[in-house]
């Protein structure tokens, strides 16, 4: 880092590159004349053009210009900075010099698409001006290296926290796994043959869960919540509380686990795995971790009273109830048999609190509205479908959709096989549901659905059922207090919020924190299997230096100037970031401002409550405001 | 009100045309069909798929119009071979008109 007493009357020199941004600036700003006129600018050494200055050759301009000595600030004037200044920043590091000397002015976004002729020449001349002022001041600046350990810290024990468990710990990372449960194995465990392969539930969660107790660096915390967060990338505590069962709610789960179960990882069928001993008693731990993964998950949507008359007939289920029905019950008869009762007919309604429409679906008691697809039922459904025709061929199935969503490889196949299994299909308008009720006609079958069939030009088609299974969908697991804690971003589906959907799409906004499967967004095993193991894949490369470097623009203080009012640490908003600490200045006993920058934000707030002028943030000091205020405001 | 017989499809084995529940509604079949009437002959097939078939028996003479040409069966995606589908309501109404 340069010397704070660096001379001032050293003449810094600054190269300025603009950019035509192939006309999407050069259209509406004369790239050539805003050249010209900075080129007269004082420190500016030179000032160049270029079409495109992100391409190659343009960024070899500055890096040439670097390593002549031509120049020894870079202001490149061209799109938004979340573009581009890292591509610039790392040119400058190529060139061999330090990254920071960097300045960028938005004359794309900021000009030429929203201003046009002399006036956006104008304006572009006096944003690269206003840089330019900027640049003269920069000082080289060194990342802030914090060291990170090497353990991951997990939340949820479903299929997506196994996966990244295991991808982790075979990378020699040690794994703290947290499962607010007694068993692993999550909403995964509680279902049976999967579509659309018809693989077992069982046997996935099996496999993994085995790795997952048996491996020396995964450390399974069950019966656990996440009850404390503090922390910075690299090195967070999380506080965690086991609980004793009596103050869980799993005890009907655990009446399953006989003295076998306890001492084996078997598989427990629509529980998950057993994965050790019950806490006895409350206990608070402090983990010591370098990453988070959030594996929070899913549960099933409940449809409401009366919800195609759940709640109302008892031969109305949801499709988690027949999945389980169907593997626990095998007559072996020609026709499927729930709760004693021989299925000759049954309905299967698509799209039960999923695709929720504002104004035809009501919201729930807390005021939210489900009006995402959950993705995962339309193929679950048609495999039950299927599943029931090939193995009970006497019982008919009906299924009632608003669109058929197969999305995934080998689905789309379902749907054919349902057609050939003489599935019937009945299509119906959001805004006119099929109508579950008793059936009048006969006692033959219980319920009777009513439904305008798109499908049959809109007549209206009544099917007499024993049965109507509803495609309930997924909503997230509750998890504001994590969410609050971390200071996590949900989007307006209640769903965790990633950075960038394509080019960060595992990664949350705080740094060391990421995402693994139905935590983000519904999705099937193999999916929520894809994004635990990308999740996995950045958290230990995250961790692979054994530091991480953040950026520099942090506060500084002065400790000339600062005499300890303590302005700055009322004033901060970032916990554990500026603290007031004791220390000896000429034989003196005094009270001076420090800065822990791993936490500090570089928000500035403390710059604007320091009566004393004695706190600075790195990259954007006072000074630089005031030079960059002063070169748009002369003349 | 169109009441739905689960049976029906069964029932149609033994008059041939079983391979409407292969059909996914597209409408080529009414869309190439020469007649050019009302859905024809989709609708029919629609009606055999849900196990509609009161209303096969009161649309019945609809099924007469067909020529045979053999136009949807070729054009049909799904081979759910249409014109065999209307050739097979004609011999289930033939058996059973008096019976309704």
């Amino acid at each position: 880092m340069s010397s704070e007493t660096k001379p001032e009357e050293k003449e810094e020199k600054v190269g300025v590159y603009i950019c035509y941004c192939g006309g999407n600036i050069s259209d509406h700003v004369d790239v050539e004349a805003v050249r010209d006129r900075v080129e007269k600018i004082p420190g500016v050494a030179v000032a160049r053009t270029n079409m495109f200055m992100c391409s190659d050759p343009g960024q070899e301009l500055i890096m040439e210009d670097l390593r002549d000595g031509i120049v020894d600030r870079v202001v490149v004037a061209s799109c938004a900075p979340s573009l581009h200044e890292m591509t610039f920043r790392s040119a400058i590091s190529r060139a061999g010099e330090n990254p920071y000397i960097y300045e960028h002015a938005n004359i794309r976004e900021q000009v030429s698409w929203v201003h046009h002729g002399e006036q956006a020449t104008d304006k572009a001349t006096l944003l690269v001006s206003a840089a330019t002022a900027k640049a003269v001041r920069l000082k080289p600046l060194e990342p802030i290296r914090v060291n990170a350990m090497s353990h991951a810290t997990i939340i949820g024990g479903g299929i997506a926290g196994m996966r990244a468990a295991v991808d982790l710990a075979d990378r020699g990372i040690e794994v703290a796994l947290i499962e607010k449960s007694p068993f692993l194995g999550g909403q995964l465990a509680l279902l049976d043959k999967l579509a659309p392969t018809r693989e077992k539930a069982s046997e996935l969660v099996s496999h993994l869960a085995s790795r997952v107790i048996n491996h020396a660096s995964i450390k399974v915390h069950s019966c656990t919540t996440v009850e404390h967060f503090e922390g910075y990338v690299g090195n967070f505590k999380v506080g965690i509380k086991k609980h004793p069962l009596e103050s869980n709610a799993y005890k009907e789960k655990m009446k399953m686990l006989n003295p076998v179960h306890k001492s084996a990882e078997a598989f427990i069928p629509f529980a998950g795995v057993y994965s050790g001993p019950v806490p006895s008693a409350a206990e608070e731990l402090v983990i010591d971790t370098g990453v988070i993964i959030l594996a929070t998950g899913i549960k099933s949507y409940t449809p409401y009273q009366g919800e195609y008359g759940y709640g109302e007939f008892p031969e109305v289920i949801t499709l988690s109830d027949l999945i389980r029905n169907l593997a626990e019950n095998n007559n072996g008869g020609s026709l499927l048999e729930i709760n004693g009762r021989k299925i000759k007919s049954m309905a299967m309604i698509h799209c039960v609190g999923s695709r929720q429409i504002p104004g035809i679906h009501p919201e729930d008691a807390s005021g939210h509205l489900n009006e995402y697809c959950s993705r995962t039922c339309c193929s679950a459904l048609l495999n039950a479908s299927n599943v029931i025709r090939e193995t009970y061929p006497k019982t008919r199935v009906y299924e009632f959709y608003r669109d058929i969503r197969t999305y995934g490889r080998g689905q789309e196949e379902l749907y054919e096989q349902a057609s050939k299994n003489r599935v019937v299909f009945i299509r119906f308008e959001s805004q006119e549901a099929p109508e579950v009720s008793k059936n009048g006609y006969s006692d033959e079958f219980p319920l009777l659905i009513k439904a305008k069939d798109i499908l049959t030009f809109g007549e209206e088609v009544e099917v007499p059922v024993d049965l109507v299974v509803l495609a309930t969908g997924v909503e997230p697991n509750e998890i504001s207090k994590i969410v609050d804690m971390m200071k996590l971003p949900v989007g307006p589906d209640r769903f965790l919020l990633e950075v960038h959907p394509k080019l960060r799409p595992v990664e949350l906004p705080v740094s060391g924190i990421f995402l693994a499967g139905t935590c983000q967004a519904p999705m099937d095993a193999g999916e929520a299997c894809s994004g635990a193991s990308g999740a996995a894949v950045k958290a230990a490369a995250l961790l692979s230096r054994g530091y991480v470097e953040l950026d520099p623009f942090v506060a500084d203080v002065d400790i000339q100037k600062c005499n300890g009012t303590g302005a700055c640490v009322e004033a901060c908003l970032s916990d554990g970031a500026l603290e007031l600490v004791e220390m000896e200045i000429d034989g003196q006993k005094v009270q001076r401002a420090k800065v822990t920058p791993a936490f500090c934000l570089g928000c500035g707030a403390c710059v604007a409550v320091c009566p004393e002028n004695a706190i600075d943030v790195n990259g954007w000091t006072l000074k630089q405001y005031e030079a960059m205020v002063n070169a748009i405001v002369a003349e | 009100m169109t009441l739905i017989h689960h049976d029906f499809a069964d029932q149609m084995d033994r008059f041939g045309g079983n391979t409407a529940l292969e059909c996914f509604n597209c409408g080529t079949c009414a869309a190439i069909c020469p007649l050019i009437y009302e859905h024809f002959p989709r609708k029919m097939i629609r009606y055999l798929q849900l196990g509609a078939k009161d209303r096969i028996l009161e649309n019945a003479k609809e099924l007469w119009r067909c020529l045979h040409c053999g136009l949807c069966s070729r054009t049909c995606p799904r081979e759910a071979d249409p014109g065999e589908v209307i050739l097979g309501l004609k011999r289930y109404v033939v058996a059973n008109w008096r019976k309704s």
